[in-house]
C-alpha cells in the first residue's frame, strides 16, 4: 500500500513537473494574467473606487462577492468547531479532576472526580491543564495588549491606503485574546469576552458585509455595488466605493477576531469552556 | 427585484444563516422557522429564475455592479435553474421531514445545525447560479466545510468516517483549485464565458489539457467517482439520519453539475470529445464504477450502507452517460440528476423514517416492517422500484435514455453494466422487501424488540413529506418527456446530436 502511496505521488509530482514546462516565463509582461484582466484592475482601480491599494480594490470590490465567502467559511469553520467540540452536559464525556490554586500561596489542590471541593474564598479554580502564574509575563502581556489592538484596529481601517484590511486586522485582534487567555487564564479570557459574543459578534461580522450587499441592492443596485450607498453616505459614487470597502472590512474583521476567539475556546477546553460558564 | 432574482437563491439563505446564529442564539425556537423561510424563497425564487430562463433565455448577474470579466458574474440558463430547483426542493423536503429528528438527535444543538445545514444550501446554490470559475470553488469551500461538521456529529464511528472525508474532499478541492490556477496561468481570466473565448486560442498547449484532467480529477474526488469513492459510504450511513437525509441527494448531483459546466460551458465539447478523445475512456471507469459500486452495494448488511453504495453506482451511471458524448446519452445524464437526487432524498428518507422506530439499520432487523410501518415500507419501496427502473416511476425514464443514448454510441459495456446494476438492484431491494413483509414480526433471530404494537409509524412530520417525494417520483416519470422537450434540449448545446 505504501508502494502505491509512493508510485501515485510521484506520477502526480512528475505530472505537475511536466505541467510548468508550458508556463508562461516568470515575470513575463506579455503573459495573459498580466496581460488581461490585472491591466485594467492597475489602470482603472483608483478612478473606479478611489482606493489607492489595488489589492484591496480588488479583494472587496472587483471580486467582494468572493471575499463574503471567504468571511462566510470563516464563520463556518467557528461554528463547525462549536458544533462538534462544545459540550453542554458534563455526563456527555467522563469528568475530570478539578484544580484549585490557594491564592496566598500559590499552592495548587488537586480535586480527584466525585471529591469536594474547597469553600473557601482562598481558593480559586483554575484550568486542568497547564495555567501559569507567573508575574513577568501577566505583567508584560498586560501592558502590550492594548497596544496590539490598537494595532489591529490600523490595520482594519488602514486597509485601503497600505497592505492590510479586515482579515489580517482582524486576526491580530483575535491574537491579542488569545495572548491573554494564554497569560492569565481561559476563565479569565471568557469573563472578557464570553461565548455568546464571540458567537453573536462572528455571525454579526458577516451580517455587516453580507447586510451591506443587501442594501445595495434595496437602494436599486446590484449585490455589492456600494456605489449605491452614496446618498446613504453623503458623497459622490467614486467615494462611496470606498466607504463601503470600509463598512465590509469592518465586518471581516470583526468576523475573523470572534472566530478565532471562539474556535481558540473551543479546542482550548476541549469543548468544556469549564464548568459553570 | 425581478433583476435581482439570480442572486436571490444565494443572499436570502446566507442573511438567514447568520440571523440563526445571531437570533437562535437566544430563542433557539426561532431556528426552523428562519430555515424554512430562507429555503422557501430560495426555491421560489428559483422557480421564478427558472420561468425567465424559459421565456428570455439565459439571465446574468454581475456581483458589485462589475461586468464581466473584472468582476464575478451569475449566469442561469435551462441547465442550473433546473438543477437548482432539484437541489433547493430537495433540501426543503429534507428540513421539513427532519424538523423532529433534528430536535431530538440535537437536542442544544440546534441552533448550529440550522445554521450550518442553511450556509450547506447556500454554498450549493452558489456552486450551481456562478458564472465563475473561482467563485465556484470559494462555495464549494463553504459547502464542504459545512458538509464535514454536520456527518462528523454523528455517534462512533462518525467523527472518523468525517475525517476521511475532510481529507479525501479537501484533496478534490485543491485539485480542482489548481486545475483553476493553471487556466488562469494561460488565459488569465476566471469567468467562464471569457474563459471559454480565450482557450480556444490555447487548447494545443499541454498546460491546458492537465488543467482539465486536474480539474476532472478534484471534481471526480468530490462527486464519489469510483474508485476515488472512499469517502462516502461510511459518511453517508454514520451520519446522524438527518445530515445523511440532507446531505445525501444533494453533493454528488453537485459536482455532477460541475462536470458538465467544465466540459460544456468552460471548455467546448469539441475539446473534450474530439480533441482530447477521452469520452470512451471515462465512460469505461463508469462502466466500472457502476459494476463496482453494485456489487459493493450486494455485499452490505445494512441498509444504509446499500443506499450509499447504490449513490456510487448512480455516480457511475451520470457520468457515463455524460461522457458517450451524445444528445441521448446527456440528456439522460441530466435527467438523472433531478431523479437521482428524488430517488436518493426518498430511500434515504424512509431508512430515516425506519430509524425512528428501530434501533438498528441491520436487514435482520426489518422483520415485520411492512406490517409494523407501512407507509415507511411503500415509500421505500417506491424508492425502490425507480431505482432499479421500472416504469412508470422516473429511474426508468432516465435510464431509458441512459441506455439508448449507449446503443446509439456502440458502447455496449455501458448498456450491460446499466442492465447489470439493474439487476442487482432487484435482488438488493427484492431482498429487503422479503425480510420486511415475508418474516413475521417476533420471530427474529433473538432480536430484540422494544415496542411490540403492531402498528408503529414514523411521526406525521416525516410521514408525510416521504409519502409526497414518493408520489412525486411517479409525477416526475409521467412527466419527464415535458421536462425533456420544455427544458433539458436546451441544456445541451446543439452541437451534439
Amino acid at each position: 500500500m505504501k508502494i502505491v502511496a509512493l508510485a501515485s505521488v510521484l506520477l502526480c509530482g512528475g505530472i505537475l513537473i511536466f505541467g510548468t514546462a508550458g508556463f508562461p516565463d516568470f515575470g513575463d509582461p506579455l503573459s495573459p494574467p498580466a496581460s488581461h484582466v490585472s491591466p485594467h484592475y492597475i489602470e482603472e482601480a483608483v478612478a473606479e473606487t478611489s482606493v489607492p491599494n489595488i489589492v484591496t480594490a480588488v479583494l472587496a470590490d472587483y471580486r467582494g462577492f468572493d471575499t463574503l465567502f471567504e468571511t462566510a467559511v470563516v464563520f463556518s469553520a467557528a461554528m463547525a468547531c462549536f458544533f462538534l467540540l462544545r459540550v453542554f452536559r458534563e455526563d456527555e464525556r467522563s469528568p475530570s479532576e478539578k484544580l484549585y490554586r490557594h491564592l496566598p500561596t500559590g499552592i495548587i489542590l488537586r480535586i480527584d472526580p466525585g471529591g469536594k471541593a474547597p469553600q473557601s474564598n482562598e481558593f480559586e479554580p483554575i484550568d486542568p491543564t497547564w495555567v501559569p502564574h507567573d508575574m513577568i509575563v501577566k505583567t508584560t502581556t498586560r501592558l502590550i495588549i492594548p497596544f496590539i489592538q490598537l494595532f489591529g484596529l490600523y490595520v482594519i481601517a488602514h486597509g485601503h491606503h497600505s497592505p492590510g484590511g479586515g482579515f489580517q486586522g482582524g486576526v491580530i485582534l483575535g491574537s491579542s485574546l488569545i495572548l491573554y487567555a494564554l497569560s492569565q487564564n481561559l476563565r479569565m479570557a471568557i469573563g472578557r469576552m464570553g461565548e455568546t459574543v464571540s458567537a453573536v459578534f462572528c455571525a454579526a461580522g458577516v451580517f455587516i458585509y453580507a447586510g451591506a450587499g443587501a442594501l445595495c441592492l434595496l437602494m436599486g443596485a446590484n449585490f455589492l455595488d456600494y456605489a449605491a450607498l452614496s446618498p446613504l453616505f453623503g458623497v459622490d459614487a467614486i467615494q462611496a466605493r470606498s466607504l463601503g470597502i470600509l463598512v465590509v472590512e469592518i465586518g471581516v474583521g470583526l468576523a475573523v477576531m470572534s472566530a478565532m476567539v471562539w474556535i481558540y475556546y473551543n479546542l482550548a477546553s476541549v469543548g468544556r469552556h469549564q464548568e459553570g460558564l | 427585484m425581478s433583476q435581482h432574482l439570480p442572486a436571490l437563491p444565494v443572499i436570502v439563505p446566507l442573511l438567514s444563516a447568520l440571523l440563526i446564529t445571531m437570533l437562535g442564539w437566544f430563542k433557539p425556537r426561532l431556528s426552523f422557522p428562519i430555515a424554512l423561510a430562507a429555503l422557501t424563497v430560495a426555491l421560489l425564487s428559483a422557480v421564478g429564475l427558472m420561468g425567465r430562463v424559459l421565456s428570455s433565455g439565459a439571465a446574468a448577474y454581475g456581483m458589485g455592479g462589475w461586468n464581466p470579466p473584472w468582476g464575478i458574474a451569475y449566469h442561469v440558463d435551462h441547465l442550473n435553474a433546473l438543477v437548482l430547483i432539484a437541489v433547493l426542493a430537495a433540501a426543503l423536503v429534507g428540513l421539513i421531514a427532519t424538523r423532529k429528528c433534528v430536535k431530538e438527535e440535537f437536542a442544544e444543538r440546534i441552533v448550529p445545525f440550522y445554521t450550518l445545514f442553511v450556509l450547506f444550501v447556500t454554498g450549493l446554490a452558489g456552486i450551481l447560479l456562478t458564472g465563475d470559475a473561482f467563485n465556484l470553488y470559494v462555495l464549494l469551500e463553504v459547502a464542504s466545510l459545512t458538509g464535514y461538521a454536520l456527518i462528523g456529529i454523528g455517534e462512533k464511528r462518525a467523527p472518523l468516517a468525517g475525517l476521511n472525508y475532510i481529507l479525501m474532499g479537501t484533496i478534490g478541492a485543491s485539485f480542482y483549485l489548481l486545475g483553476i490556477g493553471y487556466l488562469y496561468l494561460m488565459t488569465g481570466t476566471l469567468n467562464m464565458a471569457d474563459l471559454a473565448q480565450r482557450l480556444p486560442a490555447v487548447y494545443d498547449s499541454h498546460v491546458v489539457a492537465l488543467a482539465f484532467f486536474i480539474c476532472l480529477t478534484g471534481l471526480f474526488v468530490k462527486m464519489a467517482f469510483f474508485p476515488l469513492h472512499g469517502w462516502l459510504p461510511n459518511a453517508y450511513s454514520h451520519a446522524p439520519s438527518a445530515a445523511s437525509i440532507l446531505i445525501a441527494p444533494l453533493t454528488t448531483k453537485v459536482m455532477i453539475y460541475v462536470m458538465i459546466r467544465l466540459t460544456l460551458t468552460v471548455f467546448t465539447p469539441d475539446y473534450a470529445f474530439d480533441i482530447l478523445d477521452i469520452g470512451n475512456a471515462i465512460v469505461w471507469l463508469a462502466v466500472i464504477a457502476i459494476v463496482m459500486g453494485s456489487a459493493l452495494a450486494l455485499a452490505q448488511n445494512r441498509l444504509k450502507h446499500i443506499l450509499s453504495y447504490i449513490v456510487v453506482a448512480e455516480v457511475g451511471y451520470m457520468v457515463g452517460g455524460f461522457w458517450l458524448g451524445n444528445r441521448a446519452g446527456m440528456t439522460g445524464s441530466i435527467l438523472h440528476i433531478v431523479n437521482d437526487a428524488a430517488m436518493t432524498l426518498c430511500v434515504f428518507l424512509a431508512a430515516g423514517a425506519l430509524l425512528t422506530r428501530i434501533r438498528e439499520d441491520r436487514l435482520a432487523g426489518l422483520q415485520g416492517m411492512f406490517r409494523k410501518m407501512p407507509l415507511s415500507m411503500a415509500a421505500l419501496a417506491a424508492g425502490g422500484l425507480s431505482i432499479i427502473g421500472v416504469p412508470p416511476t422516473c429511474g426508468f425514464f432516465s435510464k431509458w435514455y441512459l441506455i439508448s443514448g449507449g446503443i446509439e454510441a456502440g458502447h455496449y459495456g455501458f448498456v450491460a453494466a446499466l442492465l447489470f446494476s439493474s439487476l442487482v438492484n432487484v435482488v438488493l431491494f427484492f431482498r429487503i422487501f422479503e425480510i420486511a413483509y415475508f418474516e413475521p414480526l417476533g420471530q427474529g433471530h433473538g432480536h430484540h424488540r422494544n415496542d411490540p404494537s403492531p402498528m408503529a409509524e414514523a411521526p406525521t412530520s416525516m410521514l408525510a413529506p416521504l409519502v409526497v417525494v414518493a408520489v412525486l417520483l411517479v409525477v416526475l416519470g409521467l412527466y419527464s418527456g415535458n421536462l425533456v422537450s420544455a427544458i433539458i434540449q436546451y441544456a445541451i448545446p446543439a452541437q451534439i446530436i
